[in-house]
């Protein structure tokens, strides 16, 4: 960044009166010895005074009886119940105050993820282990699973002769008829 | 001898009403402009003001004077005019008819036509880059302009730090000026 970029961002601040004395002069000087800085710092004076020109004159004088006579009206009409209810949410949501509901949130998604692993829900579980197997040609697996404890047991085992289903499946020696 | 924003504010809370009306005088219009500057609609921009002092008055009991009654009464019309900018479906003002009254009561009509229509097109498409900005970077440049707010004051009525809002106004006055180049 050079000298120029690092003046143009301190024009605004200078005009604004925001800068330290020393500050002030050093942008000061900059700005009247260069052409470039000095185009910015016209340009900005020249967009503020186009923005107070439609800002300030534009707004409309208000008749201070009319206002406060409505203002009175509508302190001493009762409010609902719901609409303190809403105005009091969005003073609480509406910033800055808003900036503790972002921690605060996260805070309760990551207590609600993290319950059950300290507070098992207790949903249809039991104290029973499922089995579960799985025969392939022969050699089977089987699987041991018991929620309480969370214990997986896998037990392979080869068939033993006259196990075999599908040997039960043979259909038996001699003629069919 | 007048008496000061505080000395107001603590009648107000032991329930003097003619102390919070002294308030809504010093106030109304101020709030009005700033909220007018936000939402750009009369209609909107009377009834959030009028919505600001009725919550002020509803809370100044709590108002323990940790700001000044200006930067509080700010803090809730911004607050309120936010968020009923970005709740607003509404066309915002037709601003011709504005503008050729404010050049008319400028005298500014019969000089030069030249530079007449450069003025009336470049507050015309300045209102429409400042439609553009986001909430924040116009209640920002809002603030600064119409109340000539310090960026300390401004930055407690926005909650934000003088840092924030420091970029928050070169990075809007950066955008208004990328909008209004061949103008400028």
């Amino acid at each position: 960044m050079n000298d120029c970029e690092r003046m143009e961002d301190s024009i605004g601040p200078w005009l604004d009166g925001e800068l330290s004395a020393a500050e002030s002069e050093l942008v000061r000087a900059h700005v009247t010895a260069c052409a470039r800085c000095g185009e910015a710092r016209l340009r900005l004076e020249t967009i503020d005074r186009a923005l107070s020109s439609v800002l300030v004159a534009e707004a409309p004088k208000i008749e201070f009886a009319s206002f406060w006579r409505e203002l009175q009206q509508r302190i001493e009409q009762k409010t609902p119940w719901h609409k303190r209810l809403l105005e009091r949410a969005s003073d609480w949501t509406s910033a800055p105050t808003a900036a503790w509901a972002v921690p605060v949130l996260i805070a309760v998604l990551i207590a609600v993820l993290s319950y059950e692993s300290y507070f098992p829900i207790r949903r249809s579980r039991n104290n029973f282990a499922t089995v579960e197997s799985i025969d392939s040609h022969g050699r089977n697996v089987a699987l041991l699973r018991e929620d309480e404890s969370k214990t997986t047991v896998i037990w392979l085992y080869q068939n033993q002769e006259g196990d075999d289903e599908a040997a039960e499946e043979t259909p038996p020696a001699g003629p069919a008829f | 001898m007048e008496l000061s924003d505080w000395d107001l504010v603590q009648k107000c809370q032991s329930g003097d009403m003619s102390a919070f009306q002294e308030l809504v005088s010093r106030y109304h219009q101020k709030v009005y402009m700033v909220i007018l500057g936000l939402l750009r609609n009369r209609e909107d921009a009377l009834e959030v003001s009028q919505e600001t002092f009725l919550r002020a008055y509803r809370k100044i009991g709590g108002f323990k004077g940790g700001s000044s009654f200006y930067t509080w009464i700010y803090r809730i019309g911004v607050n309120l005019a936010i968020d009923a900018q970005r709740r607003q479906k509404r066309n915002p003002l037709e601003f011709r008819d504005t503008m050729d009254t404010v050049l008319e009561s400028q005298n500014e009509v019969a000089r030069d036509p030249f530079a007449e229509v450069h003025d009336r097109e470049l507050r015309e498409n300045l209102v429409k880059a400042i439609n553009d900005l986001t909430p924040e970077h116009k209640a920002v440049i809002v603030l600064r302009t119409i109340e000539g707010l310090s960026y300390k004051d401004i930055g407690a009525i926005l909650g934000c730090s003088e840092g924030t809002v420091m970029s928050r106004l070169h990075y809007a006055r950066k955008k208004l000026h990328d909008k209004l180049r061949s103008f400028l």
